[in-house]
């Protein structure tokens, strides 16, 4: 028997419903879990612990000086999805990354979209994340996005909404696939009751992808990392070594007669396409940041003479900015002629002066976020912030305005995961990865992230965040 | 008017370079101002040609043989005109208000821009000569006191500098005014010796036409004036930006010359 919290009543758990019954797709599990010693769990999840010590799946908390690196905590009790709210899932990123990946054409070429008034040029194009070396350029298959990570919650009315997009170099996919293989190792005999959609092949999928992009026949792809230090540096050596490609630094490569080259032991090699993981900013010192080591001189002029390909395409981060995020539902309908499958969260942009009114009145229950924030810092979480942290949050916000976008605080769904007392429901949300070559293709599943402390709804792991597993349940019908 | 440029950059190293790139704006482009005659870079290397993001001709050089000593020479002639018209453009205006690393507004710059606000809302070319003039007048054309990496604020803040300065305070203020502004790389025939003929000015956009400002001459640019290459600051434009392995320090030398051709 385990200690069992229930969720409060107007939150939406994964597992319980308000009745205090378990959902028809977590039944065979509760009675599962119901029929195992506890003793028996808890070793398991030091077993657990013990593995992503040992594989090394650490990450870097930017802003903590105590320790460097640290263990992603690991939740034993799976995140489970059933097909039917897969398939909505799925087909609603579908139609928003192909949108989105249209957007980047036409901003970087026509610019439709502003010309009918849709958004504001000076949103667009003022955007520091807009970059000016992208426009007019014309990308093999014009994709812009090949890897996007999408990230959704379940508010209480049991409807996903999409948070944001994450289109520059969305991380994550590693412990997706390393907790499926956790999961797998200690309970297989979970995944000989269910049918779990597998996961396993990302990376096979990931490299097609890869290679699709490139016009180049056998292209020769390789994952480019700023080193060590980055904080996922684990997943770039992960997915690398996956796809069988080679790793690689700024410095192990350099530009010569409109092609980029790696420095082998077996001397100059030509490479044709980089999976970088470096932001846009450290790509070229001759083009970005002059005080760049990270990147490779020259490397930009090289792209733009098509001479290699970058995926993520440069200058990405204009269609998943804070600010460019509430028109994506327009972008859905303006380029595909359809309405958007997944809601996008009501948003108020605090440079229109009404809104802005709104946010100032309202920071109690309002969360306020850096419109080029990441990683959940820089955010107020109103109802969870003291009378000082808002304050000083709407004086910041006062002072920058257009700095600033305000939502609703969601109530993010609940999952029962372990805790010291037993087991509780904690918010979770979700990243599913989304990769766009030949056709878009995903593998069902995706990164699901729990705030560990009571009440909290910051996922993030560099705020004290943990991971499940993520099972899509495969339709037996 | 014809013009002949004749320009030298060289680099000397205290130590062998073992590779080196470097991006080269260093070929002026043909537009309604200026038709290019001729024109040829003598390089240490084969050079790639490309077209940069805001419609530079930019060459990319590589050595990766050892090298102490990087020798650039570009020379040539071109014909020019007062008229700045007909410019080939590549992006949107707006691209252009962005504050760029160089170019990012102090408090006294924005009170210097607020002081010209109304005077170039009423006339966008009147006030913004005015808004030159101040300029100038507040930082006298003085070399050594800045360098490449000074930014508009550092500058205006010592009250002194050079073109490159004096175009970025100008761009900064024009920008924190919502006008979009950008940097210009060039040369300038001029027969006063205190300023050297590799040049850079600043232009704004009115929101119908590139307006130029040679802030340092406290002039409007005309046919002494050959555009090299536009960015949103100097980084973009320079006519010379590199990146070396090795080498230790180093000691840059230019040389440009431009006169009138047959009346040398």
């Amino acid at each position: 028997m385990h200690a069992l919290t229930l969720p409060e009543s107007g939150h939406y758990d994964e597992m319980l419903l308000d009745s205090g019954g378990i959902r028809p797709h977590y039944r065979d599990f509760a009675r599962w879990l119901h029929s195992q010693p506890p003793e028996t769990l808890a070793r398991k999840r030091a077993e657990a612990d013990l593995m992503f010590h040992r594989v090394g799946i650490t990450f870097a908390v930017y802003g903590d000086d105590s320790g460097a690196e640290r263990l992603i905590p690991f939740d034993t009790v799976p995140r489970i999805i059933p097909a039917s709210d897969w398939q909505t899932l799925e087909a609603g990123m579908r139609q928003r990354v192909t949108a989105l990946n249209a957007f980047l054409h036409d901003i970087y070429h026509e610019q439709h979209i502003v010309k009918a008034g849709l958004i504001p040029a000076e949103q667009v194009f003022s955007n520091s994340q807009y970059q000016p070396a992208m426009q007019g350029l014309d990308l093999p298959h014009r994709i812009y996005a090949h890897i996007t990570g999408v990230d959704v919650i379940r508010h209480s009315d049991g409807n996903f909404y999409v948070l944001e997009d994450n289109l520059r170099v969305p991380s994550g996919v590693s412990y997706m696939l390393e907790n499926r293989k956790m999961m797998m190792r200690l309970f297989p005999e979970l995944f000989a009751s269910h049918a779990v959609a597998p996961v396993q092949h990302y990376p096979t999928l990931l490299l097609n992808t890869l290679r699709h992009a490139s016009a180049v026949d056998n292209p020769t792809v390789v994952v480019l990392t700023p080193g060590h230090h980055n904080s996922a540096y684990f997943e770039h050596a992960f997915l690398a070594q996956q796809m069988g490609v080679e790793l690689v630094e700024g410095q192990d490569m350099f530009v010569k007669n409109n092609r980029v080259y790696m420095r082998t032991t077996a001397g100059h090699k030509q490479v044709d396409v980089i999976y970088r993981r470096i932001d846009d900013a450290f790509l070229d010192p001759l083009a970005f940041r002059g005080d760049s080591m990270l990147g490779v001189p020259g490397l930009l002029s090289v792209y733009r003479a098509g001479g290699v390909i970058l995926a993520n395409a440069i200058g990405t981060g204009v269609a998943d900015d804070k600010s460019i995020y509430p028109y994506v539902p327009d972008m859905i309908r303006f380029y595909l002629s359809e309405e958007p499958l997944l809601q996008n969260v009501p948003t108020w942009m605090c440079r229109r002066p009404a809104e802005l009114d709104h946010v100032l009145n309202n920071l109690h229950e309002l969360v306020v976020k850096e419109v080029h924030g990441a990683g959940g810092y820089g955010m107020l979480i109103g109802p969870a912030a003291s009378a000082a942290e808002i304050e000083d949050f709407r004086q910041r916000i006062i002072a920058d305005p257009n700095n600033y976008i305000a939502q609703p605080t969601l109530c993010l769904s609940s999952c029962p995961t372990f805790v010291e007392s037993g087991i509780a429901p904690r918010h979770i949300d979700l990243r599913p990865f989304v990769l766009s070559g030949r056709d878009i293709s995903m593998v069902a599943g995706g990164l699901t992230r729990v705030a560990l402390k009571e009440g909290s709804l910051v996922v993030n792991s560099s705020q004290g965040g943990g991971t499940k597993d993520t099972w899509i349940l495969e339709d037996q019908s | 008017m014809k013009l002949t440029i004749d320009h030298e950059t060289v680099y000397r190293y205290d130590d062998t370079v073992s590779h080196s790139t470097q991006y080269l704006r260093l070929t002026p482009g043909n537009s309604g101002h200026q038709h290019i005659i001729s024109w040829q870079l003598d390089l240490p290397g084969v050079a790639s040609e490309s077209v940069d993001a805001f419609g530079n001709i930019l060459h990319v050089l590589t050595l990766d043989t050892p090298h102490s000593e990087i020798r650039l020479k570009a020379r040539g002639v071109v014909e020019t005109n007062d008229s700045w018209a007909e410019q080939p453009e590549t992006l949107p205006a707006p691209v252009f208000l962005r504050d760029s690393p160089l170019t990012e507004p102090s408090e006294a710059i924005l009170a210097l821009a607020a002081s010209h606000a109304d005077a170039i809302a009423a006339n966008p070319e009147d006030g913004l000569t005015a808004l030159m003039l101040a300029i100038a007048d507040a930082m006298p054309y003085t070399q050594d006191i800045t360098h490449a990496g000074t930014t508009a604020a550092q500058a205006l803040a010592l009250g002194a500098g050079v073109c490159q300065d004096h175009s970025h305070v100008f761009i900064a203020a024009c920008r924190s005014l919502g006008l979009p502004a950008r940097y210009v790389s060039g040369y300038l025939l001029s027969d006063r010796d205190t300023h050297v003929a590799s040049h850079a000015w600043a232009e704004a956009y009115d929101g119908e036409q590139w307006l130029g400002f040679d802030i340092s001459n406290r002039q409007r640019p005309d046919r002494h004036h050959l555009k090299l290459a536009v960015g949103l600051d100097y980084s973009d434009a320079s006519p010379v930006r590199g990146v070396r392995r090795g080498g230790g320090s180093e000691a840059l030398h230019t040389h440009a010359k431009v006169s009138e051709a047959g009346q040398q």
